[in-house]
C-alpha cells in the first residue's frame, strides 16, 4: 500500500544538518496494523506526518497506493490524503466551536460531499459509535475518551483505507485506552490499514507488527 | 513577541490619532467659547438688545441695533449703568487717504469711554483721545499699512465718509484685535464726530432711526438690572410711548399675551455663540460646535474601542502571565492595578504623541475650518486639564474591562491553557460594530455633503457667471464716466460687454426692497437698478417681452423687467404679464407707475439655501453705479484685467482698483458646505482608518487564536480559500451588520440636513451601495491579509505546540 525508500528528514541548525529521520526504508501492506515505537525524539511523529503527507521528507521516495507522492503537487497530494487517509491525534484536535455532529461532518465538507449524503454518513457513524445522543454537544462537554471517539469517528467518516494515529490513548486512562484499541482492532479486521505511534507495549501488542525507531533509523527486530 | 509589538503600536498609534483629532476639535470648541474672555470687564459688560417674541407668524429673535439716543438714556436712567458705549460701524468700506496712499477700510465710531469699558491694549496715545471729535484710533495693522510704523500719533488721515474727504488726526494706536473678539475694528472715530454728519444729525433724538449702532453697557458691580425685566420694560415704555397702541392697532398684540417687544441685556460672552440675535459680530450656532465635538468623540471612541478590544485580545497571550503571577501570590487588586497602570501608560504616551500630531496638523485644520487658532495652553488653560482628564479617562476606560477580565482568571485553568479569549466575544463584537457604524455614517455623510455642494455649484443659476469681472465702483465718478469707460474697454477688444448696477450680484452687498402694489395686493420685491446692457452682459435669459432699449426714454421712467418668481407671486403668467401695470410705493405717499416690458428666467443671486425671490429690474436715468460687471473673453483674464485697470486708472485717478470674479463670489456662498465636507470627510477618513487598524489587530488575534483550529481543518483537507473565507466571514458579518444599522440613521439625519436647502439633491441608494462596497472591500483587504498568512502555515507546526 505504501512504500518509503531512502527517506531522510533533516533540519539545518546552525549550519549543521540535524537528522530526524535517516535513510529510512519502509513497506506497509494493505490490511496491516503497524505500531511505531521508540523513545521521545526518535522521529516517530515525523515519520507518521510524512506518511500522512502533512510533512515533506528532505529527500527520498514516497509511494502511496501506486502513486509517487514525492512527485505530486501540493494540491494533488492534499486530494490524495483527503480521500484515503484518516488522522487520530493524542490531543484529539477537535474544533471547540463546533458540535460533535459538525466536527465529524467537517472532512466531508472539504471533500465536497452533498449535504444530504453528509447527513446520512454522519448519522451512520454516530450510530456505529453509539453517540447519537451526544451529537449536539460541544467537545468541552465530553470526557477525554468520548472526545477521542469523536476524533476517530471523524477520521473514519470518509472511509479511509489508511488510519494514522499519533498516540491515540496518550491522554486517556487505561480503561478508555482499551476501548479505543478494541475499536482499532475491529477496524483492522474490517480491512482498514492502521499505523499507530505508541509508547505502550500493551497497545503495540494489538498490532500485527512493530517498528522500533531510534535516532531516526529503524532498528532491526 | 513581534506580534505583541505590532499590536502595541496599533494601540498607541490609533489612540494618538484619535486623541489628536479630538484635541483639534476640542481646541476649536474652546476657541469658539473663549470669545471676549480677554475683556477684563467681560462679566459686567452687556449688549442692549431689542427682543421680539410672540409676533404672529414670526420666530422669536432679537437685534442689537438701536437708535443713537439709547446709550445716553441708559446711562441717564439707570444708576447701575456705569458707562454706556455706542459702536457704529458702516456696512461699506470708506476711502482712507494719507499723503502717500489711499486705501479702503471700514470705519467705526465709538463713545470716548470705549477704552475704559473694553480692554484693548493701547500701544501709543491716550485712552480718552476720542473725546476729541477729530481724533481717530488705528490698529497696529492699519497703522503699519498706512504709515509703515506705529509711532504715528498726531499724523493726519483723510477719510471720505459722505461726499468729501475730512481731515482727522491719529490720537492713539492699539494692539491688533485678538481673533476671538466680538468687537472688531480697524479704524475708530469719535461718536461725537459721527453726530455732526448728516446721518448723525438726523438720528439724534430719533429712537426709530437705525444707523447700524450697537449699544454696550458696563454695569456697576452688584447690579441686578439684568434680572429685573420690569425696569427695562418701564424704560422701553418711557421712550416708545406709542408702541403699545400701534401694535394693538396693527393686530400684532392683543393686550393679553405677554408684551412682544422688550429690551434685554445680553452678556458680552454670550454674543459669539448666540445666533438668534442679529448684530455686527460674527456668530456661530453652538449646534455646529457640538456636532463637531460629537464627530470628534466618535473618532476618539473608535480609537478607544481599538484600545480595549486589542487589550482584551492580547489578554489571551497574557493569560499565562496572570496565572503565574496568581500562583506566586499576587492578589486580584494588584493585578487590576497593574493592568490599569499599563493602559494608563499607553494612553499617556499616546496623549504626548497626539499633542505633537495636533500641533503639526493645526495649520491644515485652520485652513479647513477657516479659523486662525493657535495651540496654546497659555491662551486656553482649560485645554490642558481637559486633555489630561481625557487621557486619564481614556486609559481607565480602555483598560478597565481587560483588567477586570484578566485579573479574574483562574490560575489553574489558565496554566492548563483551557481559557481562550479571542476578541470574539459579544462585547468585543458590539464594540467593533459600533466603530464601523460611526465610520460608515461619516463616510456616507461626506459623500452626501459633497454631492449637495457640487449640485449647488453646478446648478444652472439662470445667468452666465463665468468670465465676469466685478469691479467695485463705490465712491467713484462712474455715474458720469460710465459710457466713456465702456467705449474705451469694448474698443480694446478684450472685453465683450460692460454693465453697471447699483447693487452687487452675489457679492452680498445687501439688497433693496420696495413695496409694489398690483390690483390691491402689496408685496415687497427686490429691485435692481441697472444700465440698459445689464441683462445681456450677464447672460440672463429673456423668456417674454423685450430688454431695455437705451433709445427709448420711457424705459428710464416706468419700464420694468421681472423674473418668474415675481409672476408667481402676483399670479401672472409669461403669457399675460407683458403690459401689466403695478404701483411702486416710494417714501411717504409718493407712488410710481411701473409697466412690465419683459420677463426673465429665475436666477439665483445668492446661496441655493434660499429660494429665488421676486425681483425687478429698472433702468433709471440717474443710475448710481456701485458695481461694474465686465464680461471678458475666456482664456485671457490677466490681459483683460490689465486693460480694465488701465481704463479705471485713467478715469478715476486715486481710487484703488478692486475687482473680483463673479464665479468666485458665488462659490463663496458654498464655503460653509465646502468646509463641512472637508471636516466631515477628514473625520470619516480617519475613522475608517482607525476602524481598519482595529480590524487588522482583531484579525491577527483571531488568526493567532484559531491557529490550532486552522491546523486541524487543514489536516482534514481544507483548501486555503476556505480558511481565508472562514476568518474573513466573521468580520464581514460585522461590517454588514454595521451597514444595516448605519444606513437608516444616516438617511434620517442627512435628510434633515438637506431640508435646510431650498434646492437640494435626493439621497440616492447608490451612495449607500457605494459605501457598502467600499467598506467591505477595505475590511476584506485588511482581514484577508492576516487570514492568508494564517492559512499558509503548515498544520504540523501549528498542531505541534500542544
Amino acid at each position: 500500500m505504501l512504500e518509503l525508500k531512502a527517506v531522510s528528514k533533516w533540519y539545518n541548525i546552525g549550519g549543521n544538518k540535524t537528522y530526524i529521520l535517516k535513510d529510512l526504508d519502509l513497506v506497509i501492506r494493505e490490511g496491516e496494523f503497524v505500531s511505531i515505537m521508540g523513545p521521545s525524539g526518535s522521529g516517530k511523529s515525523t515519520l507518521l506526518n510524512i506518511i500522512g503527507m502533512l510533512d515533506d521528507p528532505s529527500e527520498g521516495y514516497h509511494y502511496f497506493m501506486g502513486k509517487a507522492v514525492h512527485l505530486l503537487k501540493e494540491k494533488q497530494r492534499s486530494q490524495l490524503y483527503k480521500q484515503h487517509i484518516g488522522f487520530v491525534f493524542q490531543a484529539y484536535h477537535l474544533i471547540d466551536e463546533l458540535t460533535v455532529y459538525e466536527n465529524i461532518e467537517t472532512p466531508l465538507i472539504y471533500q465536497n460531499v452533498k449535504s444530504s449524503e453528509r447527513k446520512a454518513m454522519v448519522a451512520d457513524i454516530l450510530d456505529r459509535f453509539q453517540m447519537v445522543g451526544k451529537k449536539d454537544l460541544f467537545p468541552s462537554q465530553l470526557s477525554g475518551g468520548q472526545q477521542q471517539l469523536v476524533g476517530i469517528a471523524r477520521a473514519l467518516i470518509a472511509s479511509p483505507r489508511l488510519l494514522l494515529a499519533d498516540e491515540p490513548t496518550g491522554n486517556l486512562n487505561s480503561k478508555q485506552g482499551e476501548e479505543i484499541m478494541d475499536i482499532f482492532k475491529k477496524l483492522n479486521n474490517d480491512g482498514v490499514t492502521i499505523i499507530q505511534v505508541t509508547h505502550s507495549e500493551k497497545n503495540a501488542s494489538y498490532g500485527s507488527h512493530i517498528i522500533n525507531l531510534l535516532d531516526g533509523r529503524i532498528q532491526p527486530s | 513577541m513581534a506580534k505583541q509589538k505590532v499590536l502595541a503600536f496599533i494601540n498607541v498609534m490609533g489612540l494618538s490619532i484619535g486623541l489628536a483629532c479630538f484635541s483639534l476639535f476640542l481646541l476649536f470648541a474652546v476657541y469658539q467659547f473663549s470669545f471676549d474672555r480677554f475683556q477684563t470687564n467681560a462679566a459686567d459688560i452687556y449688549r442692549v438688545v431689542e427682543w421680539w417674541q410672540g409676533l404672529p407668524g414670526r420666530e422669536p429673535g432679537g437685534e442689537a441695533y438701536g437708535g443713537t439716543p439709547l446709550g445716553p438714556a441708559m446711562k441717564h436712567d439707570f444708576a447701575d449703568v456705569e458707562n454706556a458705549v455706542r459702536i457704529q460701524t458702516g456696512f461699506d468700506e470708506k476711502f482712507i487717504r494719507t499723503d502717500e496712499k489711499t486705501i479702503r477700510s471700514k470705519v467705526s465710531f465709538v463713545d470716548p469711554e470705549f477704552f475704559s469699558v473694553f480692554s484693548f491694549k493701547l500701544i501709543r496715545g491716550e485712552r480718552n483721545t476720542l473725546e476729541n471729535p477729530r481724533s481717530i484710533v488705528l490698529t497696529r495693522e492699519r497703522a503699519m499699512q498706512l504709515f509703515g510704523g506705529t509711532d504715528v500719533v498726531g499724523k493726519r488721515v483723510d477719510i471720505k465718509l459722505e461726499k468729501n474727504f475730512e481731515p482727522f488726526t491719529v490720537g492713539a494706536v492699539v494692539e491688533d484685535i485678538p481673533g476671538n473678539s466680538s468687537i472688531n475694528f480697524s479704524i475708530l472715530g469719535s461718536f461725537g464726530y459721527l453726530m455732526t454728519t448728516d446721518m448723525g444729525k438726523e438720528s439724534l433724538n430719533n429712537w426709530h432711526m437705525q444707523i447700524g449702532c450697537e449699544t454696550y453697557v458696563h454695569l456697576r458691580g452688584g447690579s441686578t438690572l439684568v434680572s429685573q425685566p420690569a425696569r427695562l420694560a418701564q424704560f422701553r415704555n418711557k421712550y416708545f410711548p406709542d408702541e403699545e397702541s400701534e401694535l394693538k392697532k396693527d393686530g400684532l398684540w392683543d393686550g393679553k399675551k405677554p408684551y412682544p417687544a422688550s429690551f434685554r441685556l445680553q452678556k458680552l460672552r454670550d454674543i459669539h455663540t448666540n445666533a438668534h440675535i442679529e448684530g455686527m459680530a460674527s456668530t456661530i450656532d453652538p449646534k455646529y460646535i457640538w456636532i463637531l465635538i460629537s464627530i470628534a468623540t466618535g473618532v476618539l471612541l473608535i480609537a478607544c474601542i481599538n484600545f480595549t478590544t486589542l487589550a482584551i485580545g492580547r489578554s489571551a497571550g497574557r493569560a499565562r502571565e496572570v496565572g503565574v503571577r496568581k500562583v506566586m501570590g499576587s492578589g486580584r487588586r494588584q493585578l487590576i492595578w497593574q493592568f490599569l497602570a499599563e493602559s494608563l501608560m499607553l494612553s499617556i504616551i499616546s496623549a504626548i504623541i497626539s499633542v505633537f500630531l495636533a500641533s503639526v496638523t493645526l495649520p491644515y485644520f485652520n485652513a479647513m475650518a477657516d479659523t486662525n487658532i493657535s495651540f496654546s495652553f497659555a491662551q486656553f488653560p482649560e485645554l490642558a486639564w481637559m486633555l489630561l482628564a481625557l487621557t486619564l479617562l481614556t486609559g481607565m476606560l480602555a483598560g478597565a474591562y481587560p483588567a477586570l477580565i484578566l485579573s479574574g482568571f483562574n490560575p489553574i485553568q489558565v496554566l492548563k491553557s483551557k481559557i481562550r479569549l479571542g476578541g470574539s466575544n459579544l462585547f468585543t463584537k458590539s464594540l467593533v460594530t459600533l466603530q464601523l457604524v460611526v465610520s460608515i455614517a461619516l463616510i456616507i455623510s461626506t459623500i452626501i455633503i459633497l454631492q449637495q455642494t457640487k449640485y449647488m455649484r453646478s446648478k444652472d443659476i439662470g445667468f452666465n457667471k463665468e468670465n465676469v469681472v466685478v469691479v467695485d465702483a463705490e465712491g467713484s465718478d462712474m455715474d458720469r464716466n460710465f459710457q466713456l469707460f465702456k467705449r474705451n474697454l469694448v474698443a480694446g477688444g478684450k472685453i465683450t460687454g460692460v454693465a453697471g448696477s447699483e447693487m452687487g450680484l452675489g457679492a452680498g452687498t445687501g439688497l433693496m426692497g420696495s413695496a409694489f402694489d398690483y390690483k390691491g395686493e402689496t408685496k415687497g420685491i427686490i429691485m435692481y437698478p441697472v444700465d440698459a446692457g445689464f441683462l445681456k452682459v450677464m447672460g440672463m435669459k429673456l423668456i417674454a417681452g423685450r430688454d431695455f432699449d437705451p433709445t427709448l426714454s420711457i424705459d428710464t421712467v416706468s419700464s420694468i423687467i421681472v423674473n418668474e418668481a415675481m409672476l408667481r407671486d402676483f399670479n401672472l403668467t409669461t403669457g399675460n404679464a407683458i403690459g401689466q401695470q403695478l404701483t411702486e410705493k416710494q417714501f411717504g405717499t409718493l407712488k410710481v407707475l411701473r409697466v412690465i416690458i419683459g420677463v426673465i428666467r429665475d436666477f439665483n443671486y445668492s446661496s441655493l439655501n434660499e429660494k429665488v425671490r421676486p425681483q425687478i429690474f429698472i433702468q433709471p436715468a440717474s443710475l448710481h453705479i456701485r458695481s461694474l460687471f465686465l464680461r471678458i473673453k475666456s482664456g485671457e483674464p490677466s490681459r483683460a484685467l490689465s486693460s480694465i485697470e488701465a481704463a479705471w486708472k485713467q478715469l478715476t485717478p486715486g481710487l484703488p482698483f478692486q475687482y473680483s470674479f463673479l464665479d468666485e463670489n458665488i462659490d463663496r456662498f458654498y464655503k460653509a458646505e465646502a468646509r463641512w465636507s472637508k471636516i466631515v470627510g477628514a473625520a470619516g477618513f480617519i475613522s475608517i482608518f482607525l476602524a481598519c487598524l482595529g480590524l487588522f489587530g482583531l484579525a491577527s488575534l483571531a488568526a493567532v487564536n484559531r491557529t490550532k483550529e486552522i491546523g486541524i481543518r487543514k489536516v482534514l483537507g481544507a483548501p486555503v480559500g476556505s480558511i481565508i473565507q472562514l476568518i474573513s466571514k466573521d468580520f464581514l458579518k460585522l461590517v454588514i451588520l454595521a451597514l444595516v444599522i448605519a444606513t437608516p440613521l444616516v438617511w434620517y439625519f442627512m435628510n434633515r440636513w438637506l431640508q435646510g436647502y431650498a434646492y437640494r439633491i435626493d439621497i440616492g441608494w447608490w451612495v449607500f451601495a457605494l459605501t457598502a462596497i467600499l467598506v467591505l472591500l477595505i475590511a476584506f483587504a485588511t482581514v484577508s491579509f492576516q487570514a492568508i498568512r494564517t492559512a499558509l502555515i503548515n498544520p504540523v507546526t501549528s498542531l505541534k505546540s500542544e
